[in-house]
């Protein structure tokens, strides 16, 4: 992508690129091990119309890095590789197939007098590997969520349809990384939760519970409101790549009937149908097409002794939207779809309505918001909840941060620093913008904090964020 | 010889850190933060000693020549083969490193057991033909399929008009510096950022430099790129291994500054009179040292000496019992200085079991009797006064410890004057007495250090509070302060510590710097 600098305007045009992928692909040594059979190894790569020699070439140098870096770790594989223009990422997700993505060092292209080329400057130090290393992993886990494991595909099929399958799978999804704006958000990969009283909480639970009895297909539910979980039956895993796709792909696609009349074309699904809002976001877009197609989109979750395939249904009324997975073995039929359809869509009205009238009432009790002092990210690894008031909306195409990427860095140093260390620990620094940030890890769980307050000294920023502590997380206890 | 002092003076006073003569009153006795560089407690009142990089100039310099180099580079064909031969490497490095059991140096150790590869801090130095020049750890012979492919990934990176920076792994990582005609490779398993292992292989770098200087490097390589440096450097590597123990223990080489032994002023005025009494046409710099610290430095008007070559001198002095048994005089490199030529060094101690020796530098390859002459009239003259029996007693106690500066909870710390150049810091507590404990602990400042000092996102104040120690570093136009609290230290005595320290070492900065060098 690129942006053109402020600096411009004073007449020398110099340009800045961010950072952007240059390859993506996937190989397995073990398919070419002689000379000659190279090629072979390669299983995907983008993009494609790269010359075979140069495609060799790359993949051999991935090779050799991670055969060298043996001599010195021989159980800690290399995960990445910094040249002056580049980063390479790293990652042996299954025995013998690697993913590695090449992405490019932002960049200051400044020209030359007298025709002269423009001198090019990498900015080395942008990248953080965390951030892009999770990138990597995440593309892999979404590729297994609907295609399963590489090695169900070679059982399935063979080389061929493993080959299919990654083009098919990565030609669409590579196009929706958006590099520049991956952050400390990438790193944990967490999950949204939408705050509720017990009462409504119960509501729903007892919904599931209702829906689940009366189909007895489905084998899992998850619910979610205003894009942010409320309910899941599925691994803690499972959900997190299946709460990515459908905050970040599948909810923004869909999002525009929603803000759409009522009698608005783009909602014919509607129009038939007074009783309640209901209506599918995959499979069947009109059930009253009798041209409509019961076929859902399958996914792979984990099991305790593997993998198991599932339809994945999602319905959705107003920002109320439920997940029923059933098992691929079963065939979706109009009948179950008319039945689900009936029994869910009224309910889910009712409950949609509810939780928004809930939602509402709590703002109102905690007072007009007034424009806090501070920005925070939250983090805990054992339920996966993350809460930022630092990122406005995140869906697959921008990531709007109310902060200067600088800051956004920084937090992604402090978390390097505290992966280091296994143990509980407070960072506190002030920036060269003099914003202080604070990071704290305590237990499993890591808050950083932006204070704009450039005077305050380093008790009174302490004091701060206790406050802050306090009214956000009271029963969460931090290192003091 | 002409042109690189002339740079550096030059560089001197157009940058930021030009000193400037200040009157005694206008030290304040309580510095605020807001000072003004050349007025923090231990800036020299005359002008400095030498040239400190303010941080990593080094490595800046070095992009400039990598653009250069990549200009130069245009042979992408034939590195397809080259990766070919070495991906299936093992097998030969294996059988290689079975047959070389009847090596006989002490460094020998099997280079593919896992004591070998556990090592902290792996540094090997090769040519840009792949040939092994130094490895820290086991023998050069054992390595040199190994070094042959760091070498391969190096040229094949480079083929593609890039260059290599490192490698990541889990707990490793591996960085590379390219430093015509010599390759440096450091594997550490530290937490050090890459940019503070890039400027350890830099010592390396000029540590080999300083033996040869970079003319005669390149002057070998050119004739034969394969040629086996050890020959000439044979003998000399204890040098580079003692180098390494100083960078992950010393402070100095961290902070790009140099610490003096406690002396008070009056004594080290003496000192510094006597050594500028005795000069010569072609004396350059005469240093008086006290085990790793400074006592007094003197030099030419218009000639810096850069705080890496200083630190070479003080790697060359300690290494090295040989000067003990009387006068040494031996050729020296200073590059930092200038890469093409060398001084030539007259190293001696004051009496045979004293810890003071004088280090005279002269441009004259024939000036050792000169040089002799010099540090007999040095000595003659301080043996006289006084001064010279104050300095006996300071050696007694060359440093202090923390419970002198009276902060609660304080257990070290760093204070380095910008605009001199010059550090001070207490002797390690008891809580740090194991060599284990005293690296960990100088892990945590290069960890603040490489914070404070990020390349583009450097920060002005860092507080980490963990479960063994809690840290402060704050970083301002004048000086750089670290501190280590006990994990009882609270957030609040941490900020009053700073003010006290501050003061502190105001009110004792005249035994604690050299506040005013002299040049002949």
């Amino acid at each position: 992508m690129l942006m053109i600098s402020p600096r411009m305007a004073s007449g020398m045009q110099e340009k800045q690129f961010t950072p952007s992928l240059l390859n993506f692909f996937v190989y397995n040594p073990t398919f070419g091990p002689r000379e000659g059979e190279e090629e072979k190894k390669i299983l995907f790569y983008h993009p494609s119309e790269v010359e075979k020699n140069e495609k060799i070439r790359n993949v051999g140098l991935c090779e050799a890095i991670v055969q060298f870096t043996r001599t010195f770790c021989p159980t800690k594989p290399a995960k990445s590789l910094h040249t002056q223009k580049n980063r390479q990422f790293f990652f042996e997700p299954e025995d013998n197939f690697w993913i590695v993505m090449v992405v490019r060092n932002p960049m200051i292209e400044k020209p030359n007098k007298d025709g002269k080329p423009p001198t090019v400057e990498y900015q080395e130090e942008e990248i953080l590997d965390t951030v892009y290393g999770a990138v990597v992993r995440e593309c892999y886990s979404m590729y297994k969520l609907f295609n399963g494991t590489f090695g169900r595909a070679m059982e399935a099929g063979g080389v061929e349809l493993l080959i299919q399958k990654l083009e098919k799978f990565f030609y669409r999804y590579l196009q929706t990384l958006h590099l520049q704006s991956c952050d400390l958000l990438d790193v944990f990969g967490g999950i949204s939760f939408f705050p509720l009283d017990k009462m409504t909480y119960l509501k729903i639970q007892s919904f599931v519970n209702r829906v689940e009895e009366s189909l007895s297909l489905i084998k899992y539910t998850a619910f979610l409101y205003n894009d942010q979980l409320i309910w899941s039956g599925l691994e803690q895993d499972d959900m997190r790549i299946l709460y990515k796709y459908l905050t970040t792909s599948l909810f923004p696609r869909h999002s525009e009937p929603e803000l759409a009349g009522r009698d608005s074309p783009l909602r014919p699904e509607v129009a038939g149908n007074l009783l309640h809002y209901g209506r599918f976001l995959t499979g069947p877009t009109n059930l009253k097409d009798p041209e409509a197609k019961f076929r859902f989109p399958k996914i792979f979750v984990s099991t305790e002794d593997g993998y198991e395939e599932l339809h994945l249904i999602v319905y959705k009324a107003m920002s109320a939207a439920a997940c029923f997975m059933i098992s691929a073995s079963v065939e979706l039929t109009r009948d179950f779809c008319e039945q689900l359809d009936g029994l869910v869509g009224p309910q889910l009205t009712l409950l949609a309505s509810d939780i928004c009238e809930q939602f509402t009432v709590n703002r109102r009790i905690s007072g007009p918001e007034k424009e806090p002092q501070f920005k925070f990210i939250y983090f805990n690894h054992m339920n996966l909840a993350e809460k930022s008031t630092i990122h406005m909306r995140k869906t697959a195409s921008v990531c709007l941060t109310s902060v200067h990427p600088d800051l956004m860095k920084i937090l992604g140093d402090i978390n390097c620093d505290f992966a280091r260390v296994d143990e509980d620990e407070e960072i506190i620094v002030k920036a060269m913008t003099d914003y202080w940030v604070v990071g704290k890890k305590s237990d499993q769980r890591e808050l950083y904090v932006i204070l704009n307050q450039k005077n305050a000294n380093l008790i009174e920023v302490n004091e701060e964020v206790k406050r802050l502590c306090a009214t956000q997380f009271n029963n969460i206890f931090f290192l003091d | 010889m002409d042109e690189e002092p002339q740079r550096a003076t030059v560089s001197w006073e157009n940058g930021t850190l030009a000193p400037v003569d200040r009157l005694r009153s206008e030290r304040a006795d309580s510095p605020t933060p807001g000072l003004v560089e050349g007025t923090e407690p231990g800036a020299g009142q005359e002008s400095a000693m030498f040239v400190h990089a303010q941080s990593f100039e080094d490595l800046t310099a070095q992009a400039e020549e990598e653009v250069q180099r990549e200009a130069e580079l245009d042979k992408s064909g034939e590195c397809a083969e080259e990766l070919k031969v070495l991906v299936g490497e093992k097998t030969i490095e294996e059988q290689l490193s079975n047959d070389i059991t009847s090596e006989s140096r002490t460094k020998e150790e099997d280079v593919t057991s896992e004591a070998w590869r556990s090592h902290r801090k792996h540094v090997f130095v090769l040519s840009e033909a792949g040939k092994p020049i130094y490895t820290r750890y086991g023998t050069e012979e054992a390595l040199s399929s190994t070094m042959g492919v760091m070498m391969a990934l190096v040229s094949f990176v480079e083929a593609e008009k890039n260059i290599i920076r490192s490698i990541h792994a889990d707990g490793c990582k591996v960085v590379f510096l390219s430093k015509s005609p010599l390759v440096l490779v450091g594997v550490s398993r530290t937490c050090q950022t890459d940019k503070e292992l890039l400027r350890e292989l830099l010592y390396i770098y000029y540590q080999i430099v300083s033996l040869l200087t970079l003319t005669q490097l390149n002057h070998i390589f050119q004739h034969k790129q394969n040629y086996d440096l050890r020959r000439l450097l044979a003998g000399s590597e204890y040098l580079t291994d003692n180098l390494l123990h100083r960078l992950d223990r010393d402070p100095g080489l961290l902070l790009s500054a140099v610490t003096c032994l406690p002396l008070a002023s009056s004594a080290r005025d003496m000192v510094s009179s006597s050594l500028q009494a005795a000069k010569s046409k072609n004396l350059v710099f005469s240093i008086l040292l006290a085990g790793d610290r400074l006592v007094s430095l003197l030099r030419k008007k218009d000639q810096f000496l850069h705080h890496i070559d200083l630190h070479l001198v003080f790697n060359l002095v300690g290494s090295s019992s040989s000067f003990r048994e009387g006068e040494g005089w031996t050729p020296i490199c200073l590059p930092k200085f200038n890469t093409a030529g060398f001084f030539h060094a007259h190293i001696s101690y004051l009496e045979p079991a004293s810890e003071l020796c004088l280090i005279l530098v002269s441009t004259d390859r024939e000036d050792f009797f000169n040089m002799s002459d010099c540090k007999k009239r040095f000595l003659e003259r301080l043996s006289k006064r006084s001064a010279y029996q104050a300095l006996k007693e300071a050696l007694k106690c060359p440093s202090y410890s923390v419970e002198q500066v009276g902060i609660p909870e304080l257990r070290h710390f760093l204070y380095k004057s910008k605009s001199s150049g010059l550090y001070t810091s207490p002797e390690f507590p008891d809580v740090y007495q194991s060599d284990e404990e005293q690296e960990r602990l100088m892990g945590l400042y290069q960890d603040l250090h490489s914070s404070l000092h990020h390349p583009t996102r450097p920060l002005r104040s860092f507080y980490r509070c963990g479960e063994t120690e809690n840290l402060l570093a704050w970083v301002t136009s004048g000086f750089e302060l670290y501190l280590c609290f006990s994990p009882l230290g609270t957030k609040a005595m941490a900020v009053s510590a700073v003010t006290k320290l501050l003061k502190w070492i105001r009110k004792e900065e005249d035994r604690l710097f050299i506040l005013s060098p002299l040049t002949y």
